[in-house]
Formats: C-alpha cells, structure tokens, sequence
C-alpha cells in the first residue's frame, strides 16, 4: 500500500558542474558567482560562429571512479557515474546484497546520445555497416548511462530512464518518488546528465537557441543583452529516500521534497509556448495541494536560460504567483549554461546549499537588468534564511515542472 | 492512507506490421501471420540480413493533417496513429474539459527517425541536409509530445526510453500515476520505426535471423527488427463504468528490476526478481498467472534465460502456464513491443483465445515450456504477465487481469 504521508527526504549529493566539483566547492563557486563559460576544448568550432560553452573542463573520472573498467565508456556515463558515486559515498549508502534490490536508479537524459549515434553512424558510413565496432551499439540508447551505472554500483531495484529535455531531471525525480512511495523500492539515486558534444552543439546553432548568434556570447538571465543560452554540461545526482530508511540508517538529511507538479502546454515540439500559462499552473497546483501561501517561500530557483522569451516568462510568471511580494530569486544558469536534461537535479543540488548555509546565490552577468524582467535578483550573494525554496523547470515546448523543497524537522 | 484507484484499458491502438487498428491486428495474431517481408525502407545492399517486419502499408493521412506531416518524424506519426486509434477504440470523443488530468507516457528504443538523418547526413559531410526543420524533429520527446499536443492532452507528457521493455514502463507507469489519482485517464505505450543504427547494431551484437523469426526454437538464429507502435487508453475503473465504456482488462500490476550484470546478456536472476515482484505488486500468487506475453526474442541467449527465469519463479506451475513470443511476427519493434505486446495480452483476457509463436519446429530442451506452437488455442484465461526485458538489463513485467 502506498502512504501519501511518508516524508520523501534527500540524504546524498554528488556533482560535477562546469564551475566546480564536489557539493562544497559547488556550493562556493555558486555563492562567489564563479562561471563556469569558457572557450570550448572537447571540439574543433570553426564551423560555428558561436565559441563558448560551460564545459566540465577539470573534470577527470580515473580521479573519482579509479583507472579500471573506464575503457569504451563514453562522456556522459562517466559524468553520471562519478556524480552517482559522490552521493552514494555523502549519503553513506553502502549497497549489500542483502540490500541491492531495494534501491533503484531514475535519470534525466536526453539529447547527449546524439554524439554516440553519430560515432556508430560515422564508422558505418567509414567502414560499412559490416564492420562497426559493436562495442558502440549499446550507447546509442538513452538508457545506457543509467544502466552503466547500475551495473557498476550494484544497483537492483529499477533502472529507468526519462527523456522529457529540459524538465528531465525533475520528471525522473518524480518517478523515484512514486516508486518510493508505493514502497517498490526504499530508496533511489535521482540523476541528471548531459554531456557537451558537437552533435548538441549543432542542433543548438541551427535552431538559433545559441547566445552569440544575435548577440554577445554571455549566459546573462534577466539582463538586458539576454539573447540565447550557453549550452552547458555536468551531472548532479541526488540520494532520495523514505524518511523511515533514512532514520533507520542515522542517514544526514539535506532537506525534504515537499511535493513535485507537472503541467504540459504547448503548440509545437521544441517552441516556446505563447505564454508561461503551463508553468503558472504547476506553481499554482503545487502551492495548493501543500496549503502553502507565497508569502512563506523563502527564495525561488528558476531555469531562466539567458534565451530572451524563457527569461521573460519566468518573471511574469513570478510576478503572477507573488504579486506584490518582492520573493528573492536566483537563474544559477547564469553560472553553468543550459544543461537541459540535468538542470533540474543542478538546481536542488544549488537550493541544498543555500538551505544549509542560508544563502540566496547571485545571478551573475547581469549588468542592467531587462526592464520587462523585473524581479528580485542580484549579481551579489545574499544572507536570508531559507527553509522553503521553490525551484522552477521550463524550456521551449511546453514541459514546465515545480518543486518544493522543505527545510527536514522530524 | 489514501485508496487506490483500480486502472482498466479501455482503449487499444496498434500499428503493426500484420495489420493497422486492433482488429486487423488481432485478425493477423490469432491466424499466426508473419509481417517479416524483404525490407524496401533502405537500400540494404551493404548489410547480411535483408529482411524486416516493415509497416508497409501505413498511411498517416489518415491519422494526421497532411499539413502538418512534414514537421512529423515517422515514429512521431506512428505513435499519433496508435493514440488517436487507441482514443477511437475507447469511444472517447474529447478530454475536456478534463485535458489537464490526462497523460502521454512513451516508450522508445532509438527515438525519432530524424536523428538519424542528421547524424547521417553529418557523418558524410552533407552538413547543408542538416536543417533547422530537421533538428526540431530530432529530440527523442517529440514523439510523447506530439501526441499530446494532437491530442490536446495537458497533463504530463513523458518519453521513456528504457529500450527494448519502454512500452512496459510507461504503461507501469501510468498505472501509478492513475491509481494515485493524479491523472484521471492516459495514453501509455511505445513507437518505433525502422532504425539502421539499430539494424546494423544488432546485426554485429547478436545473431541476427536472414530468413523468419523462431523463438525457443532449437534452431532458432537470432532476433529480427521490426517496427511499429501500440498505445492503450488507461483509465481508472470509475471513470470507465460512469461512461459506459467497454473494458479490455485490468492493469493488476507491474515489477521493476535491474539485471546490474552485462549491458547486453540477459540473466536470469534480473528476470526472476522483475517477474516475481510483478507477481507481489499485484498481489497474486504464480498459480493464479494463465499466460505470458513472453520477450521472446528469438536469439539462443534470451529465449533460454527467460524460460529458465519462468521456471525458477513459476515453479511447478511453469507446466500448466502457457507461453508465446509475438516477436514471432511481428519480430522486434523494440520500444513498441512490449505496448503492442499489452494490446495482444489485453485482446487475449476478451477473447479468450492465445495467440500462437509461429514458426517453431523444433523443441529445445533448454526452452521446455509450452510455447502455443503455431496456432492460437481458446482457453479460458484470467491472469496474463506481459514480459519485457532490455539493454542495460531494464526489465519490467506487467500483470493484466479480466475484469
């Protein structure tokens, strides 16, 4: 039998951001406004006018996962999993055989296998399809990082998959809570990942989402020069469980995800939707399901990207859920790009953080704010007590997500 | 505690090789047709195998505004034909005014056909192909997405891209987010079209079949590729009854587990472990199953395995069960086969007729079930478990019930 009352907590936290890696050093650069944009290295750009990216550019795996067995595992797994091993590690979940069946694995990914499809398909068109490495077939799917990972950490309980672009991480929070819920497993890691890769690079330029195309190269939310994302990569995974497992092993717990909402408004795949009506409906849902007035939320995460129309709709839909309530925000993208698929693990894994230390993180690049963006942000680091934080999914279209997190009381 | 919602299918949308719509679906299972034919979708000149199970007669005109079908990748069409049949079968002539209580969950393997096409057209230098028209259909979502915006459906749209058992998970989970109450009716099921990635990856992983598919065969040669998609209308039994809408089956429950063990070999405990937490999530014991939907694929490895996992989790009961893999005819549509699998399990609890594995001959010691060889049987069934098995060792095994 499922029980709604069960308290879902967070109790571990691995991350490999482009601005740092590790939840502390995470933490930091987040609060010193450290950016994590820089010249990109993975690829050659000279046939795109666009040069940035907020790359993981220190990260090293053999430093995190060891030297073995990291031969013909592509970028993403090896983000995913050194993220994953971090927060099994902070959470201090060592999984048994007596154990492995009863947690699970539920990861946000989505475009980054378009790199390993090109790879396969490259040696194809090279050697004939006779002859590819089968080595590279398995990657191609979008459950391979997730299975990878379950495999190398022993992991029995489920394994799934969610592709939904930018809400993804979110959407595959939501799946692991169901399953916790409905008590299937005790507890899950909650993955997001995405990695940086010229095949995502060029759907991003010749779809125009790209800073740079018409205007400077700058991930700057809510400024005035907005004008397109900086695309970004990483991993954030987070160890979600019971309240009853966690208790039961003296687990620290980070905090408690109150409650998730998801609404779905669009017209056509991949545009933004007219207006931000499918966001305001989470929010609103959301607020209403917990009883909770928006004058008690402390601070709001939002995915505000530095693309023109997502800034502006994210402040209209603050200024419709708070009204005349001046609620303190922050758009962490302005630091680590767009990561899509992983920004919503990104995102609590930052309102952790801020929790803890009672901080509201600097949207950073923001020189003169765009006047039809008229929210609370600041380019400087705040102290306010944070018990209640909402943070925001959206992207072009039409998924939209809200989620709750509660400072944990017993 | 909160109580559970019952969920039923009320609504089945197929598009298969053997046949368009349930009924010319159903027609081509329980005659034991095969859909496998020469493949024309691509020059198969470089590859062994020449053979597939192509949709081939698929018009989506019929589905879909011809206006709108160039902004639509194959799969995209196939997944929009399943659910608007799937929406048709369930008499349901629009969801308002409760739009924001219905969901699209989908299942998938490679995603959409356009991505192929760009990760083609760059790998050989043909970077002018690679329009910006072309990337908006790329992303694997547009599949879950575009069916609910054809449907007008704002409740959630999910993609789950757990390979070869997708179409498994997102009916499993759809079945919760039913149950909770959080969505009052759903769209789950699966879509794939013919991938090359995927005909040349399987040709060099496993043993690939050049002439028929034969699940637990003794010489059976290996899976076949195929495509297509399934979708099923869900919705909680009251909702159902209060319509007067025609029930197929009920979602009794579903098992999720992980192999943890190769990307790509099956393993028995992994098998067992999804198929007996089916069992337990259902509330059922294994002699109270009558059928399975076996993943049948075809290839030596697989078919042995789940026999072995059948046996190790059903016991002595593994005699009377019966067992039959679709893939037989309509081969491996990889994430639609386990939808297109739930609407055959789902026709099966109606009609009370098995359908059969066609194409076996020759019994294997090591598969030693009774596998319904080459003709559909009547029999009585009450409890059916749908198996799903995947890359990554992502299994999920669904139980649908009578009603």
């Amino acid at each position: 039998m499922r029980d709604s009352e069960e308290k879902i907590v967070i109790t571990g936290l691995g991350v490999i951001a482009p601005n740092a890696i590790g939840k502390e050093d995470y933490w930091q650069a987040l609060n010193d406004g450290l950016d994590g944009v820089k010249k990109i290295t993975q690829f050659d750009t000279s046939d795109f006018k666009v040069k940035h990216a907020a790359e993981c550019s220190s990260f090293d795996a053999k430093e995190i996962l060891g030297k073995k067995g990291l031969r013909n595992i592509d970028r993403k797994t090896l983000l995913l999993c050194c993220a994953a091993k971090m927060a099994l590690d902070d959470a201090g979940y060592s999984i048994t055989e007596e154990n492995n069946a009863d947690i699970g694995a539920s990861t946000g990914t989505t475009l980054s296998v378009a790199w390993d499809m090109l790879k396969f398909t490259q040696e194809m068109v090279d050697e004939g399809p006779n002859m590819v490495n089968p080595a590279l077939f398995p990657p191609t799917t979008m459950n391979f990082p997730s299975s990878q990972m379950s495999i190398k950490f022993g992991m029995r309980g489920f394994n799934t998959t969610i592709s939904t672009g930018y809400t993804a991480s979110l959407d595959a929070l939501a799946y692991a809570i169901t399953q916790i819920r409905d008590k299937r497993v005790s507890a899950s890691l909650v993955c997001g990942v995405e990695s940086l890769s010229i095949s995502n690079f060029i759907g991003f330029d010749r779809i125009g989402f790209l800073a740079g195309i018409n205007g400077p190269e700058l991930s700057c939310p809510f400024d005035q020069r907005h004008n397109g994302i900086i695309l970004g990569e990483g991993s954030a995974v987070l160890l979600v469980e019971s309240e009853r497992s966690a208790l039961s092993r003296g687990a620290h717990i980070y905090a408690e995800v109150s409650d998730l909402s998801f609404s779905f408004d669009s017209y056509r795949t991949m545009k933004y939707s007219r207006n931000p009506a499918g966001l305001i409906t989470a929010i609103k849902n959301l607020l209403h399901s917990k009883n909770i007035l928006s004058q008690e939320i402390d601070s709001i995460f939002l995915s505000a990207n530095s693309a023109t129309i997502q800034d502006y709709h994210e402040a209209q839909v603050v200024k419709e859920i708070f009204r005349d309530i001046d609620v303190p925000a922050c758009a962490i993208k302005s630091m680590i790009g767009e990561t899509i698929s992983a920004d919503g693990c990104f995102q609590i894994a930052a309102a952790l953080g801020a929790m803890k230390n009672n901080k509201i993180y600097p949207t950073i690049n923001l020189k003169k704010k765009d006047p039809s963006c008229d929210i609370n942000v600041s380019k400087k680091s705040r102290d306010k007590k944070q018990d209640r934080i909402l943070i925001t999914g959206y992207g072009p279209g039409g998924h939209s997500a809200a989620v709750f997190l509660n400072k944990y009381e017993k | 505690m909160r109580n559970k919602k019952r969920v039923v299918v009320t609504g089945i949308g197929i598009v298969s090789s053997i046949g368009v719509g349930k009924d010319a679906f159903w027609k081509g299972v329980i005659n034991g047709r095969s859909g496998v034919r020469n493949i024309t979708s691509i020059d198969v000149e470089p590859f062994k195998c020449r053979r597939a199970a192509e949709v081939k007669n698929f018009k989506p005109q019929e589905y879909i505004n011809p206006k709108k079908l160039k902004f639509l990748g194959r799969t995209s069409q196939f997944a929009i034909a399943a659910a608007k049949l799937a929406v048709k079968d369930a008499n349901i002539k629009t969801f308002s005014p409760f739009e924001d209580k219905v969901g699209v969950m989908a299942g998938t393997t490679v995603g959409e056909r356009p991505m192929e096409e760009i990760v083609e057209n760059w790998a050989r230098g043909n970077k002018e192909k690679v329009t910006k028209q072309k990337v908006l259909q790329a992303a694997a979502y547009n599949i879950s997405d575009n069916v609910a915006i054809e449907l007008g459906v704002k409740g959630t749209s999910a993609l789950i891209p757990t390979a070869c058992s997708a179409g498994n998970y997102a009916i499993g989970y759809a079945y919760d987010c039913i149950r909770s109450g959080s969505l009052r009716f759903a769209l789950a099921g699966g879509a794939e079209s013919f991938s090359k990635i995927a005909f040349a990856g399987f040709q060099r992983l496993y043993a690939m079949s050049d002439d028929v598919c034969r699940p637990f065969d003794l010489n059976r040669k290996g899976m076949m590729l195929g495509e297509g998609a399934g979708m099923l209308l869900l919705e909680d039994i009251d909702s159902a009854i209060n319509r007067g809408a025609n029930i197929y089956a009920e979602v009794l429950g579903y098992g999720l587990s992980c192999d943890a063990h190769h990307i790509t070999a099956p393993n028995v405990d992994g098998v067992s472990l999804a198929l007996s937490k089916a069992l337990k999530d259902a509330g059922l014991k294994p002699e109270d199953v009558d059928y399975i939907s076996a993943h049948g694929t075809g290839t030596p490895a697989n078919d042995k395995i789940e026999s072995q996992a059948i046996r190790a989790v059903f016991g002595k009961h593994a005699d009377s069960l019966y067992v039959s893999s679709l893939k037989s005819m309509i081969a491996h549509t990889m994430g639609a086969s386990c939808a297109i699998a739930a609407g055959m399990c789902s026709l099966a609890l109606t009609e009370k007729i098995i359908p059969p594995t066609i194409n076996y001959q020759t019994p294997d010691p090591e598969c030693d079930l009774n596998y319904v060889p080459n003709e559909a049987i009547g029999a009585d069934i009450k409890v059916v478990v749908n198996n799903g098995f995947a890359f990554g060792g992502n299994n999920c095994c669904v139980v649908f019930g009578a009603v």
